[in-house]
């Protein structure tokens, strides 16, 4: 039965598939609060090895001082059926983990960069990121409650995008709005094959 | 997001033996990891590998199976890259995106986005 049945089995059902989705943006511009409104949260975290080098090492040594770190992932899972998954992953707000980001986006769709008015500068990081990669992304400014809206001109003015670059003004507690922002990112990348 | 503990870093050190990255071809966070039918475990396998194949009967991306196993991403890579050399499972490889989404199943997400 082994055998027999690995094979034949497969060729009528479609492959699963896992889309693969970022949320980055500066900290406490709302990644975990987007990822848990829309997703089924998983927890997930990694393990990474930080190289110190050349702070108090011997270089003739070879050695490196070497510091394994927890770092914590957003990770949300939306199911649209049974093989056919949406990721939530968010970048990791500090520095030090920019190395992480390329492994994240590797093979992604594309992602949303949430934009916070009060703070527009920290999200500069991250446009730049995906811009230079070619990364399909949306710019979701998260309107917190008190924060007057702001004018999508001039936030596309102040990041200086590209006029193609979808701007969603949205609430990321809001289920309907993190949809939106979801849709017109996948509409946005699908467009650009 | 989470101050799960992840257990003592000697067990994860066991599990791998101390390596930090898997053998052969790397993987993505999403790769689909399949558990081959009529594969022959050998008998030294471990728990967390008889979870994996038990949970990997249903096609499963790496970053679940981690969640699943409630272990870090590289520790988990590591298992599954033993599990892969060993043909106990198969992990899809690197496809450009723009290779696995056409028109039906871009529309089957919007739709699925757009009930939830």
């Amino acid at each position: 039965m082994a055998y027999a049945a690995s094979e034949p089995g497969t060729t009528a059902v479609a492959p699963a598939l896992a889309i693969k989705i970022l949320v980055a943006g500066g900290f406490g511009v709302g990644k975990t609060t987007m990822v848990g409104t829309i997703s089924e949260i998983r927890p997930l975290h990694t393990e990474e090895l930080l190289s110190d080098r050349g702070i108090g090492v011997d270089d003739t040594s070879g050695v490196e001082t070497k510091i394994t770190t927890t770092v914590a992932l957003d990770f949300g899972r939306i199911t649209i059926r049974e093989g056919l998954w949406l990721y939530l992953f968010g970048t990791p707000g500090q520095d030090r983990f920019w190395f992480m980001w390329d492994e994240l986006a590797l093979g992604a769709l594309g992602a949303v960069v949430l934009a916070d008015t009060r703070r527009l500068q920290d999200c500069f990081p991250a446009v730049d990121y995906f811009e230079q990669r070619g990364i399909p992304f949306v710019v979701g400014v998260n309107c917190f409650e008190g924060a007057r809206r702001h004018d999508p001109v001039k936030v596309r003015r102040a990041l200086g995008l590209n006029p193609s670059i979808p701007i969603v003004l949205c609430d990321v507690r809001e289920r309907s709005s993190v949809k939106e922002v979801l849709t017109t990112l996948v509409t946005y990348a699908v467009e650009g094959f | 997001m989470t101050d799960e503990d992840p257990g003592p870093l000697i067990r994860l050190f066991g599990l791998t033996r101390g390596r930090a990255r898997p053998q052969g071809e790397m993987f993505d966070l999403v790769a689909i990891v399949t558990t081959v039918l009529g594969g022959r475990p050998p008998h030294d396998l471990l728990p967390e590998h008889h979870t994996v194949l038990a949970l990997c009967r249903r096609p499963t991306p790496v970053a679940d199976v981690a969640a699943h196993l409630a272990l870090p991403v590289n520790v988990t890579r590591v298992i599954l890259g033993d599990l892969r050399r060993e043909g106990l499972v198969t992990i899809e490889r690197p496809r450009p995106v723009a290779q696995t989404i056409d028109v039906r199943i871009y529309k089957e997400v919007l739709d699925g986005l757009r009930s939830l």
